[in-house]
C-alpha cells in the first residue's frame, strides 16, 4: 500500500489497465507480497459459484476453435499484446468466428434458438458481422424474450393455463413460423401489448399483454427478464394503476437467470388504467406498493 | 488441482502440446464455466468467455509464471477479465445486468467435487467475516464486473473512495484466508 503501483491493484484485477500498465503491474507483483497475496485471495472467489453443467458439445466446439485459431493465425505481431486491449480481442474473436466452422456455429446457434426463432436465425445470422461470435446469437431484446419464455412459462404456470400461453406466444412470433403444428383451438386475441421501461437505477426488461380467452375472460400476462435477484421474502409485484390508485395484478419471483412471469385474471376492462408498473416488494400480498418501481409503462 | 502439475501442464502447452491443453481444459472446465455463468448469467456468453480463455492460453497471451502468484488465480483472473469484456460489450448493446448485490447463500448442488466444496467452504467462511458492505463491494466489483463509476452510483459513495474500499475489502479477505490457514483450517 506504500507504492503507487499498489494503487493499481484493483484496476489490474478488474482488467482496466492498458497492456503496458498491465505489464508493469506484473513486474510489481514480483516484488510486492501484499498485492500478490491479495490477487491470489481473489483467485479463490470463483469457488463460490454454484456448479453448473457445461452445455453439450462445448468442449469440442471450444477446442476446435482454439486449434483452428492457431493454424490460421500467421500474424506474429498479434501475439503477446492482446491482454488489456479490447479492440484486439474482438478482432481476433471475429477471425475465430469466421474460421470457426459452420458446424460449430450451427450447433451452438441451434442450441439456443431451437425453441423459438427459426425465422430470426435465417434472417439475421447469415451475414458476417464484426461483433458476431461463433457461439452467440446476437442479443436483441425480442429474440431473447422469445427464447426463454416458453420453458419459463411452462414451469411457472398451471397446466390448465398453458393453452392460453401458447396462444400468447404465437402472437409474439411470426405466425407462420411459430408452431410446427397449429394449435387445436383458435387463438385468443392480444389486444394490447406494451414494453415496460426500467426506472432509473434499475435494470430489466418486461412485456405486458392482455389476452382474451375463448370464454371472454381477460388475462394480463407479464414476462420479465434480466431482473435483479430477490432476497428473503421479496417478490416482484405487478400493479395496474388508475390515477393514484394501484391494484395488485399478480406477483412473481425470478429464476436464477433473473427471469419471471405472472398470469393474472382481470375481469374489468383495461380502459380505465393508465399505467402498469412492477415494484420490488419486501413480501408478497401487499395491497398497496411499499417498494420502489422497477419497471413501468403507460397503457 | 495441484499447483505443480498445473505449471507442468502449462509448460507443455507452451510447447504446443494439444493433449496438455485438453487436459487442462478437462481439469478446469466445470469450475470455469460455473464461474463464468455466475458472472455473465448467460450460458452462451459463458461459453464464449471460456473459449477466449483457452485461445489466450494456447496463443501464449499474458504468459503465466510463478511470479504472478498461483496458477489458478491467474487462470481465474483471465476468465474474469474475458467475462467483463463481454458483459461490458453487451451492456452497451442492451439492458444492464441485475444490479443488486447478492452473495451466494451456500446452497449448492450435490454433485460438486469434494475439492471444490472444500475451497468453497473456505472462501465462504472468509467472505462471511466481511461486513455486508465489503461483501457487496466484492460482488459488484468481482462478479458483476462493474466499473468504479457504476459502483459509486449504485452504492451512493464518492467515486474517489470506491477503489480504496474495494482494496480494503480484498485485503481483509486475504487476511482472513491467511488467518484460517494459520489456524490449520487448511493444509497447504
Ligand atoms: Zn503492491
Amino acid at each position: 500500500m506504500n507504492n503507487e503501483h499498489c494503487d493499481q491493484l484493483v484496476d489490474y484485477l478488474n482488467g482496466t489497465l492498458s497492456a503496458e500498465e498491465n505489464r508493469q503491474f506484473e513486474e510489481h507483483l514480483k516484488t510486492c507480497d501484499e498485492c500478490r497475496e491479495i490477487a491470489d485471495a481473489t483467485g479463490q472467489l470463483p469457488y463460490l459459484s454454484d456448479p453448473a453443467e457445461p452445455p453439450a458439445g462445448m468442449k469440442s466446439r471450444i477446442l476446435s476453435n482454439v486449434f483452428a485459431e492457431e493454424s490460421e493465425s500467421a500474424d506474429p505481431a498479434d501475439s503477446g499484446t492482446i491482454d488489456g486491449e479490447p479492440e484486439n480481442r474482438s478482432s481476433h474473436s471475429a477471425s475465430s468466428a469466421s474460421s470457426a466452422s459452420s458446424a460449430a456455429a450451427g450447433a451452438a446457434v441451434g442450441n439456443r434458438a431451437s425453441s423459438a426463432s427459426h425465422a430470426e436465425s435465417e434472417t439475421s445470422d447469415r451475414k458476417p458481422r464484426n461483433d458476431e461470435r461463433t457461439n452467440v446469437v446476437p442479443m436483441t431484446g425480442r429474440g431473447r424474450k422469445r427464447n426463454w419464455v416458453t420453458p419459463l412459462i411452462a414451469a411457472v404456470l398451471l397446466v390448465s393455463l398453458l393453452g392460453n400461453v401458447f396462444a400468447y406466444m404465437q402472437l409474439q412470433e411470426e405466425p407462420e413460423q411459430a408452431a410446427p403444428e397449429p394449435a387445436p383451438t383458435p387463438p385468443e386475441t392480444a389486444f394490447q401489448s406494451v414494453d415496460l421501461q426500467p426506472s432509473e437505477g434499475f435494470g430489466g426488461d418486461a412485456t405486458a399483454a392482455v389476452i382474451e380467452e375463448e370464454n371472454g375472460a381477460l388475462n394480463l400476462v407479464v414476462t420479465a427478464e434480466q431482473l435483479a435477484a430477490l432476497e428473503g421474502d421479496q417478490v416482484y409485484q405487478v400493479w395496474l394503476i388508475e390515477g393514484d390508485n394501484p391494484i395488485p395484478a399478480g406477483a412473481f419471483t425470478t429464476n436464477a437467470d433473473g427471469e419471471g412471469a405472472t398470469y393474472f385474471n382481470i375481469d374489468n376492462s383495461t380502459e380505465e388504467w393508465d399505467t402498469i408498473a412492477i415494484t420490488l416488494e419486501p413480501q408478497a400480498g401487499n395491497e398497496l406498493p411499499q417498494g420502489e418501481v422497477v419497471l413501468s409503462a403507460g397503457i | 488441482m495441484e499447483k505443480s502439475s498445473d505449471t507442468l501442464l502449462y509448460s507443455r502447452i507452451r510447447e504446443k502440446d494439444k493433449d496438455a491443453l485438453e487436459y487442462l481444459y478437462d481439469r478446469y472446465e466445470k469450475i470455469l464455466f460455473s464461474f463464468l455463468l455466475k458472472m455473465t448469467q448467460d450460458r452462451d456468453l459463458a461459453e464464449e468467455a471460456l473459449q477466449e480463455v483457452f485461445i489466450k492460453i494456447w496463443r501464449g497471451v499474458g504468459e503465466y509464471d510463478d511470479s504472478k502468484g498461483k496458477f489458478t488465480s491467474w487462470l481465474f483472473r483471465m476468465a474474469q477479465n474475458s467475462a467483463i469484456d463481454l458483459i461490458r460489450k453487451r451492456k452497451k448493446a442492451t439492458v444492464p445486468l441485475d444490479e443488486v448485490a447478492e452473495m451466494p447463500s451456500g446452497e449448492s448442488s450435490v454433485e460438486q467435487t469434494a475439492e471444490w466444496q472444500e475451497e468453497k467452504e473456505h472462501i465462504q467462511a472468509a467472505v462471511s467475516q466481511l461486513s455486508a458492505e465489503q461483501q457487496e463491494m466484492i460482488q459488484l466489483f468481482y462478479f458483476k464486473g462493474h466499473t468504479h463509476e457504476k459502483i459509486a452510483e449504485l452504492c451512493g459513495i464518492p467515486l474517489g473512495t470506491v477503489k480504496s474500499r474495494i482494496r480494503l475489502a480484498l485485503s481483509k479477505l486475504k487476511k482472513t484466508l491467511h488467518g484460517m490457514q494459520e489456524r490449520g483450517a487448511i493444509d497447504e
